[in-house]
């Protein structure tokens, strides 16, 4: 016994799907310039040996690691994060892609001693009691590969760790990820005990247990569906906007 | 030294058919699973309120099996089994586990006496070998853990199991890295290994108290890259790798009945149908009724071997249609009586064919577990049964030769899953054939990379 699926089911992900590969598209992104160029196609690869050779190949002809960090790092992983966000490419390909631009980072601060900074600092972290870790590694994959510089907490962080945590880095936003509807009532003592201590940051939280209508239940809290929104809320912050226009924009209904 | 599988128990993959195995089991109160005919397995969670302490606990599983038991003999089924996922308190204090074991098996005894319904109880302890940050596989917590076996046990537990997470550690990085070899060393290595150990300790204890030693699943990390795959458009997780995972999963949990494991396998395990094959042991599944849990690509045809069918989890509440265990156990009841009529007048066949034709081209996943891709999957794993490494290469490598085999009419593959497909056939073209070279190479790399993976504490090798 067969059947011709067609009529009983539809695989939108294939109609759905762009025409180009990604490979084409990501070639209509490359900067001309050099050493940009190699560096954007390596980080696009995820061939980390071949950014450091770039890099190092800059260096030594005299380069400025920082600017190295700024026009060639930065622009190359954005073409990555924008083919992920159109649905082009995959979780992996980013991963791979992050992994590799992190190690030129590493190369180039390294070349630069402390002059060279992030976007901002963010704090992320588990729900006490809960083990579920892959959605915020993805979360605190993004961030850095947005060019923030992430603490990552860990799984299963005590509520106490946490507010030593936002005290000590003084980060501009703290995200937060449970799987489980016993764990994610952290969050709110969390946002209780920011508050009493007079720490207004946007806390962004999300993961399988976690929805919208609980998140509007405390002051400081930001809903995130998926992984992506984590760097385009940073984004946002950095562009001045505050808690309430956050909401309004990240919140879906 | 346990006794690993070279051949498959079943000879021919149509033989394989919902509600029968080649090696029933029986529970204390006349259930026999894989006897002839499909019953429920009704699966719930406590409200977090009620884990606050032992006693609210208690009452809370007092109150969802009568629940379940009420409706039961009001719809008139003549069977059903229950399954206890362990909260953590459970296990971590072994006395509660075994008191509400206990609480739940007095339960069913008083409906077995009263009605004659026959019945199974499923208890499976959390995986609580873990520190915060660090698996912690063997020392005092894998004591506690055995202890936590023993008490619901004692307490009455006919079906034991256990969701074991060995290779975890190494899974979680080398899934968002399309790592090929990466998933081959941490489930089908690791994974194994840990697996042999556990379930030959399960097995003692299940044979000191009169119970079964049931069965494992490869939750942690088959399903959490099925998870990680999602839905059709989410971008996180090619397909196609996703079920190169599960069938490696399958050559996993054979790992269990190879240590001593029986069956009924765990619903979650969608690895199961691989794993019947080579065993001929009875198997739990979910799909179409554990939507109040997750969402699959595959929800009836999983149903083609099962011989429980489960909901995999419900929260205990009130729903319009009385307890949510109790909604959830009338429909799986109701689709195990469809099963059963089907094998009763003889269309038992048609309608498992009908079950897998619905979802079979649904997915590239739903494609290689349906029976007949699943039988051969089994094949590729018994042919070097013997070694942990190689069979599970050979599981990966079978399940790539399916899929780039299949029909492209029927089965219809994106781009991007089809370069996936074809990066993962390079990656495995290229690993070794000896399994030391590959087991002391990975043991380098991951420690290399992977900063919580601390082998010496974890694996028996
Ligand atoms: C994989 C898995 C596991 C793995 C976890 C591996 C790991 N390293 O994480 C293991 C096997 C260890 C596990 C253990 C357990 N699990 Co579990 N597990 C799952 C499963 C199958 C998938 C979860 C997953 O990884 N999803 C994929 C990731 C990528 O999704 P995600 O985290 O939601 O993240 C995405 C978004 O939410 C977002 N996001 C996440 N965080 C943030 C943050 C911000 C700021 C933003 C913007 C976005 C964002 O980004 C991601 C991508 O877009 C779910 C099933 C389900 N329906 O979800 C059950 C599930 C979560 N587990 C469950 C349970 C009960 C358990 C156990 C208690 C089982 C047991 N009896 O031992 C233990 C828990 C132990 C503990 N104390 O935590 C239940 C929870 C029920 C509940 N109470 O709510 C679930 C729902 C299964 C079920 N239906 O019963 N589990």
């Amino acid at each position: 016994m067969d059947i011709d699926p067609s009529k009983i089911l539809v695989r939108y992900n294939v109609q759905k799907e762009k025409a180009q590969t990604p490979e084409e598209m990501a070639a209509e992104m490359y900067p001309s310039a050099e050493p940009a160029r190699t560096i954007a196609v390596a980080i696009f690869e995820g061939e980390e040996d071949d950014v450091v050779e770039a890099l190092e190949k800059a260096l030594a002809s005299g380069a400025d690691p920082v600017k190295l960090i700024d026009d060639t790092l930065m622009p190359g992983m954005d073409i990555v994060t924008k083919l992920y966000d159109q649905g082009v490419i995959f979780l992996p390909n980013v991963m791979m892609s992050a992994d590799a631009m992190l190690e030129g980072i590493d190369l180039c601060k390294e070349k630069a001693g402390t002059s060279a900074k992030a976007k901002g600092k963010i704090v992320c972290h588990v729900a006490e009691g809960d083990v579920h870790d892959i959605g915020k590694t993805i979360v605190a994959a993004l961030l850095r590969a947005a060019g923030y510089d992430v603490v990552d907490l860990g799984r299963d962080v005590p509520v106490d760790e946490v507010i030593a945590a936002v005290k000590k880095e003084n980060p501009m936003m703290l995200t937060g990820t449970a799987l489980m509807t016993t764990t994610m009532y952290a969050f709110k003592e969390i946002n209780d005990r920011l508050l009493e201590s007079g720490i207004k940051i946007p806390f962004q939280c999300g993961g399988g247990a976690v929805n919208q209508d609980f998140v509007v239940t405390y002051e400081l809290g930001v809903y995130g569906e998926e992984a992506a929104d984590a760097a385009k809320m940073a984004d946002a912050i950095l562009s001045g906007k505050g808690l309430a226009q956050l909401k309004e924009h990240f919140h879906k209904h | 030294m346990v006794k690993r599988y070279t051949s498959q128990e079943y000879k021919a993959a149509d033989d394989m058919i919902f509600g029968k195995s080649i090696y029933p089991v029986k529970s204390e109160l006349g259930l026999e699973v894989g006897a002839g005919y499909v019953t429920a397995e009704v699966n719930y969670a406590p409200r977090p309120e009620a884990g606050v302490s032992k006693e609210k606990l208690v009452s809370e599983y007092r109150r969802l099996t009568t629940d379940i038991m009420a409706r039961a003999v009001q719809i008139g089924f003549p069977a059903v089994s229950l399954e206890t996922e362990h909260v953590e308190q459970m296990t971590n204090n072994p006395s509660w586990g075994g008191e509400i074991a206990h609480v739940q098996k007095t339960i069913l005894e008083e409906y077995h006496e009263e009605y004659g319904i026959k019945c199974g109880l499923r208890h499976t302890p959390g995986d609580i070998r873990e520190n915060r940050d660090l698996l912690a596989l063997i020392g005092p917590k894998y004591d506690t853990l055995m202890e936590s076996f023993e008490a619901v046990a004692e307490g009455g537990a006919d079906f034991l199991s256990i969701e074991t997470m060995g290779g975890k550690e190494v899974l979680d990085y080398a899934i968002l890295r399309n790592d090929i070899p990466g998933l081959v060393y941490s489930i089908g290595c690791l994974g194994s290994t840990d697996m042999t150990m556990i379930w030959q300790d399960i097995r003692k204890i299940a044979d000191k108290k009169g119970r079964i030693a049931a069965g494992d699943t490869d939750c942690a990390q088959a399903n959490t890259a099925m998870f990680i795959a999602g839905g059709l458009l989410d971008k996180n997780l090619a397909h196609t790798i996703a079920i190169i995972a599960r069938v490696i999963a399958g050559a996993r949990t054979l790992a269990g009945y190879e240590a001593g494991a029986q069956g009924p396998g765990k619903d979650c395990g969608y690895e199961n149908t691989i794993v019947k094959s080579i065993t001929g042991c009875p198997i739990s599944q979910e799909g179409k009724t554990s939507t109040c849990a997750h969402a699959d690509v595959m929800g009836n045809l999983v149903m083609q071997c099962c011989d429980l069918w489960s909901n995999e989890s419900v929260e205990y509440h009130g729903e319009f249609g009385g307890t949510s265990v109790q909604c959830w156990s009338e429909t799986l009841n109701y689709d195990a009586a469809l099963l059963n009529v089907a094998t009763e007048t003889g269309n038992a066949k048609l309608l498992r064919d009908m079950l897998v034709l619905s979802d079979k081209y649904r997915d590239p996943q739903g494609y290689i577990l349906a029976y007949d891709n699943a039988y051969k999957i089994g094949s590729a794993i018994v042919k070097d049964g013997n070694d942990l490494y190689l069979r599970s290469k050979n599981a990966a490598l079978a399940c790539v030769d399916i899929l780039n085999a299949a029909d492209s009419k029927k089965l219809v593959m994106s781009k991007f899953e089809k370069n996936a497909l074809a990066n993962a056939k390079a990656a495995l073209d290229s690993m070794t054939d000896e399994a030391d070279n590959f087991m002391s190479d990975s043991l380098e790399k991951y420690k290399a990379e992977v900063a919580v993976f601390r082998p010496d504490d974890n694996y028996k090798f």
